[in-house]
């Protein structure tokens, strides 16, 4: 299961990443940003 | 910069923001990485031999779950107890006082297995939303030596996703997250999730090796009421009240509780069923667990001081004293010493081929007079 759970959270970083380069809204970049930490760091199964 | 018509947002502030992120988990990589050295345990003279728990059950061989057993043997042949410390690595004086003996007591007659950091991947991360130091120090006369305060669970890095409902090898019931908690599932599944292939690993070991009598440390919170008591599978259960009972005599209070038969999935209630061993468990106080606590920092676990429990303890709301001195750890390290050791002797007294005599277990009183510290071997390279 976790390489199902480790391929869902690769697919919502480029997905969050995508909405990164494309928002214009700064506090909306900001907050994609926050939200790719925890992540990054799951997918790297560092925390 | 030109702002475009919908914000201030563009490619480079996006390539700006991820160079922030990089940094961000540069730093926060290194901060959880270093979470995965283990302080170093130094085994003294009474330990005669070591091997990893996979050495026996290869099913947790090279897996996060894999753990070192310490083998303190006399002279003179008998039986063998197991002693299991960090079986939940955020109560600390489980693995202390494992460590404590590893590196100080000394075994005459029959075998003492030691496992000091039982589910050794909860070791490597903290409990979510709680506050809790990385990191404690314990002084020794040479120093101080560092200890990790882990988590009560299994970390998500080993045994990811939980399943909302987790029904254990037991057929219990409980909340999802408790699929990481080694003490909530034995007797194990050699198949199963990593924290049950561990469970079934230690089950394994008991009955391979032939344990007469397995004793299981925690901790509990002061507003838990099993706490400052030793949980007895119904066949430990006279070695437990006896023991209770002598420890009473020399001043110690503690409580005896019957394993609930219908409480599945913990040590005192599987280990008991699945093996011939005498299951036991045996709980102090930790105010660093407990949900009325006030700052959690390392120094409320190591003298667990904390002025909100002094409060509760006068509104009649803990099931142990609490007062300004609070429950340090020499003092509940020191307990679970006293207790092993009073468990031993009880035990030595059911059988004449099959003993297990230890010496060199320091007393309770000598914990509280001298400091942990003083039982410990002195650090012996820069720790962490």
């Amino acid at each position: 299961m976790t390489w199902l759970y480790q391929a869902i959270t690769a697919g919502v970083i480029f997905l969050i990443g995508w909405n990164l380069f494309r928002e214009r809204r700064l506090v909306e970049q900001m907050s994609a940003a926050l939200v790719l930490l925890p992540l990054i760091l799951r997918v790297l199964m560092i925390k | 910069m030109k702002r475009h018509p919908e914000g201030w947002g563009n490619r480079i502030t996006a390539v700006s923001l991820l160079l922030i992120v990089g940094i961000v988990l540069t730093v926060a990589s290194h901060d959880f990485l270093v979470m995965h050295v283990a302080p170093p345990i130094y085994p003294g003279p009474g330990v005669t031999e070591s091997f990893l728990l996979g050495d026996i059950v290869p099913n947790i061989s090279g897996t996060a779950a894999d753990t070192t057993v310490y083998v303190l043997e006399g002279d003179k042949e008998g039986g063998t107890v197991l002693l299991l410390g960090g079986t939940h690595p955020n109560e600390p004086a489980s693995s202390l006082t494992a460590i404590t003996l590893i590196e100080t007591a000394r075994v005459t007659e029959g075998r003492l297995l030691v496992i000091p950091r039982a589910n050794r991947s909860a070791f490597t991360c903290s409990e979510p939303q709680e506050g809790y130091p990385l990191v404690y120090e314990i002084e020794t006369p040479s120093g101080p030596r560092t200890f990790r305060y882990g988590s009560r669970g299994t970390n998500p890095v080993h045994q990811w996703p939980d399943p909302i409902i987790y029904v254990n090898t037991s057929g219990q019931s409980l909340a999802g997250t408790e699929t990481r908690n080694l003490n909530r599932s034995y007797p194990g599944d050699p198949n199963g999730f990593l924290t049950e292939r561990l469970a079934n690993a230690i089950i394994t070991m008991i009955t391979l090796e032939h344990v007469d009598m397995a004793i299981d440390l925690h901790e509990a919170s002061p507003e838990y009421p099993v706490i400052n008591a030793i949980v007895a599978h119904e066949r430990a259960l006279p070695i437990a009240v006896e023991a209770s009972m002598y420890l009473e005599f020399e001043g110690m209070q503690i409580g005896v509780e019957t394993s609930p038969q219908n409480l599945r999935g913990l040590s005192h209630r599987e280990w008991g069923d699945f093996t011939d061993t005498l299951a036991l468990l045996a709980e102090s106080a930790n105010p660093a667990q407990g949900r009325l606590r006030g700052q959690t920092n390392a120094d409320l676990i190591v003298y667990g001081v904390d002025s909100y429990y002094v409060k509760a303890a006068k509104n009649g709301l803990l099931y142990v004293p609490f007062t300004q001195e609070g429950h340090p750890i020499d003092e509940r390290v020191g307990r679970h010493l006293q207790m092993v050791s009073m468990l031993l002797e009880i035990y030595n007294t059911t059988t004449d081929d099959r003993k297990v005599v230890s010496t060199d277990i320091p007393t309770l009183s000598a914990v509280i007079d001298r400091g942990l510290g003083a039982f410990l071997a002195p650090p012996q390279d820069a720790e962490l």
